[in-house]
């Protein structure tokens, strides 16, 4: 109870204070604008090939099936091929010029004809969007393609020809035309709507990076207002008097956090929303995703500003720390940029910052597309994360001395 | 007797500095103690100890018999802490800063707002209750300081040095706070460095100096420390220097130091005494332009056992 009241006092006094109206409602607002349309303008250019670029291995290009999948895959608006060998193809991706590199392997044809197993290999990176986006383009023709052989086998079986492989095959063109028919008429929408997503880093619509990317950066922005009720309790002796009262040491960091948490997670809130029906950002698609990301957040980013809040001595030092963190967590988690353009280090530092799994957490959802299962990761490491700090303010918190 | 405070061999240290060293002194239920001592003799670090702030070195105190070590929560209960300085939060109203503390000392709904309203008629503030705590004088703050700590009605009511820096007025009226609140049955442990005040306001006196109790007893006892012993304070038409160390070496002068441009001299008579202090100043070509012989006060047991004056 008393936590809770130490958290209203904090926010009363949060809020008594119009500038902080400024950094918490205003300015994220402002960017989220100013950002989206920064990348409209970048994105926009119709005469860049925007498809995603993709190495396939075909060692046997004449092969039914092969020829098949190629032919298919090229008529694709989303991805562009480029054959090579094998060890270009790796060469290449390694280097970044292709999203993934696709193998088929030697027989791959005959062995799926006679119904043996035989599997294609996708090479590429599941933790990058254009890695997700290229696992979700081939799934689908891949499985029409096996699905097509599967049923002009069946059928060859159940007619019992002598000549089965010719009928085999009649049958086949006939399946797999029908497969690629109908990806046409009822599929072509969401294979549409994939495409047009990974075409860009945006998914369509610039928002969809600048709005979740504003969300945790301004988060993590919001430290500077919420971490200096911390040092100005320090400043007006009031931390000392609340060590004198009967409240317990994690009660009085309990109340702050809560404070810092409840301020996030507002703010997060009203970004979120401000998305969906402002900027046509479809962030209630995976309600419960989008909310557990928020809620994870808002607990790492609270824990963050009570350490700064517990190790900063005055206004100054919470400015700086905080900008620290927010260059530090900004920058590295992909929320000024996507980190898949900058690769090498940067790209490799990024992956370890709870900035960018709250990112790729909202981007799962918001440009790949994914469903929940896909923010477990994000949810888990902020979750991590923010025990951590927490852990940290707490062992400060006591070593206060006077 | 039962103690509401019980001090047993504190000690703190920063770093080599002992600045409590072996502290123990006593307070009964019901009484007024007075921490007297000069600016860094420990006090606050004593009072920062006792309230929870600082972890002792060694040693252990009891608040109501609980030990600040082994339950500081219950200890903590029984206590009002009013600190040296102001703190309390000067964007908030007087009345506003009085419901939070409540609060955190666990008092809700019309409990809660009865006993602010009594402790603002108490601290005689009422009437500004609305206003920002930042915008009041040095006086009301303290005023506030001091209310915020008497809400939950502690048992013990430690104060540390509640009227420094502030107006007569105030001052009187903080004074009269703590003769009511002892009379309404809460022990006071009050830590000043004006030795009127805890002439005026204590059961019993500990004195203080450079981290230990140098002497406890009520004021007569500390007193009759001194002896036959008569205290003069002398004024100069120069700086005390000039003549300090030819005084000391005069017979009869048992201690003798200034402060402030007063000389306070311990004499064993003053009558046989002072015509030598006339005549070794006149020596030293400096002029005495004020004499005061004065009854023996705390102040005079200060330099009786130290050697210095109690500074201001
Ligand atoms: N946190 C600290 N670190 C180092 N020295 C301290 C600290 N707090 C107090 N002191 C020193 O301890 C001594 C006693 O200080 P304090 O208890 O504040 O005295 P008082 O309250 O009697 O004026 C002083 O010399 C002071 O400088
Ligand atoms: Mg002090």
């Amino acid at each position: 109870m008393r936590i809770f009241d130490l958290a209203l006092k904090d926010l009363s006094q949060m809020f008594r204070d119009k500038r902080s109206l400024l950094f918490l409602v205003v300015m994220p607002i402002v960017f989220t604008f100013f950002m989206g349309f920064a990348y409209k303008n970048v994105g926009g250019d119709p005469n860049v090939d925007n498809r995603l670029p993709l190495a396939v291995i075909n060692p046997e290009p004449d092969a039914v099936l092969n020829k098949a999948l190629v032919t298919r895959l090229e008529s694709s608006d989303s991805i562009r091929i480029e054959s090579m060998n094998e060890m270009d193809a790796m060469d290449t991706f390694h280097k970044g010029g292709v999203a993934g590199v696709l193998i088929i392997p030697s027989g791959f044809s005959d062995q799926v004809s006679a119904g043996n197993e035989a599997q294609l290999t996708l090479i590429a990176d599941p933790t990058s969007a254009s890695g997700q986006s290229l696992y979700q383009l081939l799934r689908v023709p891949i499985s029409q393609l096996m699905s097509a052989v599967e049923i002009s086998r069946e059928t060859t079986d159940i007619l019992g020809k002598a000549d089965s492989s010719a009928e085999q095959s009649a049958a086949f063109d006939l399946a797999w035309d029908k497969w690629t028919q109908a990806s046409k008429i009822s599929l072509v929408k969401m294979e549409q709507a994939v495409a047009e997503e990974s075409s860009d880093w945006t998914g369509g619509n610039p928002y969809n990076q600048s709005s979740p990317g504003i969300l945790v950066q301004f988060a993590i922005f919001g430290l500077v207002t919420s971490a200096q009720i911390l040092v100005q309790e320090k400043k007006t002796r009031t931390l000392q008097r609340l060590i004198t009262t009967a409240m317990k040491p994690w009660e009085i960091v309990a109340g702050h956090m809560l404070a810092m948490f409840t301020v996030t997670f507002l703010q997060t809130a009203m970004l979120v929303v401000f998305g969906q029906w402002v900027l046509s950002v479809d962030y209630l698609r995976e309600p419960i995703g989008v909310l557990l990301v928020a809620v994870t957040l808002g607990l790492w980013v609270s824990s963050m500003g009570l350490l700064i809040g517990v190790i900063a001595m005055d206004e100054q030092q919470v400015i700086l720390y905080s900008m620290i963190a927010m260059f530090l967590f900004s920058a590295m988690g992909g929320t000024w940029f996507p980190l898949e353009t900058t690769g090498g280090a940067f790209a490799a530092i990024g992956k370890v910052m709870p900035s960018t799994w709250a990112m790729t957490g909202l981007q799962n959802i918001l440009i790949r597309g994914l469903g929940i299962e896909s923010v477990w990761m994000a949810v888990g490491l902020l979750a991590a994360y923010a025990l951590f700090f927490f852990v940290l303010a707490v062992w400060r918190f006591k070593k206060i001395e006077v | 007797m039962s103690f509401a405070v019980e001090v047993n061999h504190l000690k703190k240290s920063f770093g080599d500095f002992q600045a409590v060293q072996d502290a123990n002194f006593f307070a009964a239920s019901g009484e007024v103690l007075s921490l007297l001592g000069p600016n860094g003799a420990g006090k606050s670090t004593t009072i920062s100890m006792l309230s929870g702030l600082l972890a002792p070195t060694s040693g252990d105190a009891c608040i109501m018999g609980h030990s600040i070590i082994k339950e500081p929560e219950h200890a903590k209960a029984s206590l009002g802490v009013v600190p040296q300085d102001i703190a309390l939060y000067p964007d908030l109203s007087a009345r506003e800063n009085l419901v939070f503390w409540g609060k955190m000392y666990g008092l809700r709904g019309t409990v809660l707002k009865s006993r602010v309203d009594e402790v603002l008629e108490v601290i005689g503030l009422s009437d500004r209750q609305k206003d920002h705590v930042g915008k009041f004088s040095g006086g009301m703050k303290r005023r506030v300081n001091i209310g915020a700590a008497l809400l939950h009605k502690p048992d013990v009511v430690i104060m540390d040095e509640p009227t420094v820096g502030i107006d007569p007025q105030s001052r009187r009226h903080i004074l009269n706070n703590v003769k009511e609140l002892n009379q309404l049955g809460m022990t006071v442990l009050y830590t000043t460095h004006y030795m009127e005040e805890a002439a005026e306001l204590s059961h019993h006196i500990a004195i203080m100096d450079k981290g230990r109790i140098i002497a406890y007893g009520t004021h007569d006892e500390l007193i009759k420390m001194v002896g036959e012993q008569t205290r003069i304070d002398l004024t100069l038409n120069t700086e005390a220097e000039k003549i300090l160390s030819a005084w000391q070496k005069t017979e009869g002068v048992s201690k003798i130091d200034s402060a402030d441009g007063k000389i306070t001299a311990l004499v064993d008579d003053s009558n046989r005494v002072l015509p030598r202090l006339f005549d070794a100043a006149s020596k030293a070509n400096v002029r005495i332009t004020s004499v005061d012989i004065q009854e023996p006060n705390l102040e005079t047991v200060f330099l009786h056992l130290t050697g210095r004056a109690l500074r201001d």
